[in-house]
């Protein structure tokens, strides 16, 4: 008798669920007819939405890039989005799996793999020659945007691994630059050198930051060797033992030598060269534009200088694709997207607009639209230099290289501001790949 | 008296009921066909008035929790399908240091900052209790904090405040206290968001109040005529009728404060750090789910802080037996 009356129940709240259920979809899908005719005037009005990661500085350069997309494209409406690195990555990650993707997007290398196994990205294969415009672009360019044989994305440009110094600041401390290249031990002096100068003058400026923090820095020690942080096969070219042998070289950088753990932290999310902290950095040569806008008026000019070498005439170095552009599988106008996708890495307007802030550009057609000087022309001329010291780019980063990457970092503070010893931090590194890799 | 008016109010649908299954109420002639039907009729049209909240209940809270209850025994990274791994999410947890971290500073900022807060909140209840004069400005102004003390813009402020050279520090300095950021020490962050926490006390306060003034005058006056002074007062009259208010202020702070995320997570940008020492609970499950992709991990932590509240409130209950008195209890 209970049991009638609860199937009853369930019969009025089945039916009760489903009309709500019609009720929902009628709202949505009235929705978008009223925003697909929501334009006006001729033709057939499309928005689009493109999202990318950046600061202020970035975003004022996409507006002026759209704006000149649009006076060339009137009826594609673009909505811009941005977010830092991490956060753009976690939005990311839930719209992948709510199929709410945006239609084009700025995109790390260490997520092609991930989104295009996952069938999140659309192949571009039937837009290459029609939309998109190839010739510009070399055939190296081309294929760093190819997984499993197909290609998902464009690189707009390429940068390399750098030393950024601040001559200013160098000026105030009265100290000579970093000259470049030389050992690990020797910048690691250099640093401290630095550092003492300026405390012995009572200023609060530091020669550099630990280097052990960035995984690009065990990346070139590894690559000199011989090795790599991940073979072909995604299995981790080191052991426990050589992570913690370099996280110990930082040592000497962390207790005193270099910027200290806390004001790392407590100046997060900008670096300590951006904070006119640190005199040099070692980082992605296309940092320079967003350094400059950090820094703000009082600081001009900045130099590229090599970064330390592990074996004398090793090629460490290698010039690493950036800021690749997608579209999403589900984009409802694929046309337009490639459109859009197509004015991003190769106009020149774009490229006027940018100069180096994505990097070098990839494109012949978008080089030619910026004028190179200043920082600009000291980034590709940085690149030159360093031709004898670049060997093979390292395969498309494994899946989930995004989170080794951020436990590096994370490990990296802590051993900043002494909570952990390289011992432990490398073991509880390997802990951490060892669920990545099963992942 | 109430229990009186519970036991009709009880009779009634019982007998309703009784009618609606369609067996004869010792009290009445057998229903119609059309009333039968009428019932039904009315039946539907209140499950009808339920949907939206039921919909909402099975489809937001039910569904989610039954699925992340599976998800807590797989492995699933959001991409592909979740795999079955038994027990496996659990054993990483407990051999985690991040994780025993975690629930480490989770539980010293739960059982410092509760109790903190609530005699903050009470402190502040009795003040405004004490006089009737501008009371009403006082309660909204010491309420205000909880308001926005969740809100983004508080713990962007709060980062600043704290910050080296920044209000606390300077004001700190002036008694020769010079403790540098807060932000960025690893051993003053917890403290930190333990006094934005005790900032708070605006909900618990207001409740306090509420049952302040509901301890009956004539017990201060018989207490004040056998010479009790101000402490004995509190301690004799004010705790023992305020113990189910604090009961209620305890137990709803306690769950709250295992729950800490916006504030930590705002403050350190979304790090963790310094130090791991912002990685509550919550702010830890949040990294693991969306910034990892590991649902499953999230999931076992999801379900072991769900036991670990519910344990702890079931104490909480077992417990106040012997602390809390109800109104015309003879104990």
């Amino acid at each position: 008798m209970f049991s009638a009356r609860r199937n009853r129940a369930a019969a009025t709240f089945a039916a009760m669920a489903l009309t709500g259920a019609v009720v929902l979809t009628g709202c949505s899908g009235s929705g978008e007819s009223a925003s697909g005719g929501g334009g006006e005037g001729g033709g057939e009005p499309v928005s689009l939405n493109f999202a990318f990661w950046g600061n202020d500085v970035r975003a004022a350069m996409y507006d002026e890039a759209i704006a000149a997309f649009n006076e060339e494209y009137p009826d594609i409406e673009v909505n811009v989005s941005f977010l830092g690195f991490p956060e753009f990555w976690e939005k990311r990650q839930i719209e992948a799996t709510s199929g709410g993707l945006p239609d084009v997007m700025q995109f790390d290398y260490s997520y092609m793999r991930q989104y295009a196994d996952n069938g999140l990205l659309l192949d571009l294969e039937p837009y290459l020659g029609e939309q998109i415009d190839t010739d510009p672009l070399s055939e190296q360019i081309l294929g760093i945007g190819v997984v499993n044989d197909t290609t998902y994305g464009i690189a707009t440009s390429t940068n390399a691994w750098t030393m950024f110094q601040n001559p200013k600041l160098l000026e105030t401390v009265g100290a000579e630059p970093y000259e470049g290249g030389g050992t690990w031990e020797d910048y690691t002096e250099y640093v401290a050198g630095v550092t003492e100068t300026a405390k012995a003058a009572g200023q609060e400026i530091y020669g550099g930051t630990d280097y052990t923090g960035r995984i690009q820095n065990f990346e070139i020690q590894l690559r000199a060797e011989g090795d790599a942080l991940f073979t072909e096969d995604g299995e981790p070219g080191f052991d426990q033992e050589r992570l913690q042998e370099f996280w110990e070289e930082g040592e000497a950088l962390r207790n005193g030598g270099a910027l200290p753990g806390q004001r790392i932290e407590e100046i997060y999310p900008l670096s300590g060269f951006d904070s006119a902290l640190t005199t040099s950095e070692l980082t992605w040569d296309n940092f320079g534009a967003g350094y400059l806008g950090n820094l703000g008026e009082e600081y001009t000019e900045l130099t590229l200088t090599e970064p330390p070498v592990t074996v004398e005439g090793a090629k460490d170095l290698y010039v690493k694709p950036s800021m690749l552009h997608t579209i999403a599988a589900t984009t409802e106008h694929p046309e337009e997207a490639a459109t859009l996708l197509n004015f991003l890495v190769n106009s020149p307007e774009v490229g006027a607009a940018f100069g180096t802030n994505r990097g070098l550009p990839a494109s012949e057609t978008q080089l030619e639209g910026i004028e190179l000087d200043g920082l600009d022309a000291q980034i590709r001329d940085y690149e030159e230099s360093i031709s004898d010291r670049l060997g093979d780019a390292p395969p498309v980063p494994i899946v989930g290289f995004g989170s080794i990457e951020e436990k590096f970092r994370q490990l990296g503070s802590d051993l900043g501001l002494g909570v952990i010893t390289p011992e432990a931090a490398a073991e509880q590194f390997f802990q951490e790949l060892d669920v990545i890799l099963a992942q | 008296m109430s229990t009186a008016s519970r036991a009709t109010s009880l009779s009634t649908p019982d007998a309703v009921a009784a009618a609606r299954r369609g067996t004869p109420s010792p009290a009445g002639p057998p229903p119609s066909a059309q009333k039968k039907r009428l019932n039904r009729r009315e039946n539907l049209a209140g499950y009808g008035f339920l949907a939206p909240w039921l919909i909402g209940f099975f489809a937001l809270t039910v569904g989610p929790m039954a699925i992340s209850l599976y998800l807590a025994f797989t492995r699933y990274n959001l991409f592909t399908d979740p795999v079955w791994v038994g027990l496996d999410n659990f054993e990483r947890l407990f051999a985690d240091p991040n994780y025993i971290q975690s629930v480490t500073i989770t539980l010293v900022y739960v059982l410092v900052g509760t109790p903190i807060k609530l005699a903050a909140a009470l402190a502040i209840a009795m003040l405004l209790n004490y006089r009737d004069r501008g009371a009403a400005f006082f309660r909204s102004a010491f309420y205000a904090p909880s308001l926005i003390g969740a809100s983004v813009s508080v713990a962007i402020v709060w980062r600043a405040m704290f910050s080296a050279e920044g209000p606390v520090d300077s004001g700190l300095s002036l008694f020769g206290i010079r403790l540098g950021s807060w932000v960025g020490n690893v051993d003053l962050v917890v403290p930190m968001l333990i006094i934005l926490a005790v900032w708070q006390f605006g909900a618990p306060m207001v409740i306090f109040l509420a049952g302040l003034k509901q301890v009956p005058h004539e017990l201060y006056e018989a207490a004040q005529m056998d010479g009790a002074g101000p402490m004995r007062k509190f301690l004799s009259v004010t705790l023992p009728m305020l113990s189910p208010v604090i009961f209620f202020n305890l137990l709803l702070e306690t769950i709250n404060a295992f729950q800490i995320f916006a504030s930590a997570f705002i403050i350190s940008n979304g790090s963790g750090g310094p130090g791991g020492q912002t990685n509550y609970y919550t702010v830890y499950l949040y990294k693991r789910a969306f910034a990892d992709l590991q649902m499953g991990y999230a999931s076992a932590m999801a379900w072991v802080l769900l036991v670990v509240v519910a344990i702890i409130a079931f104490v909480l209950f077992r417990t106040s037996k012997s602390w809390v008195h109800y109104g015309g209890d003879t104990k």
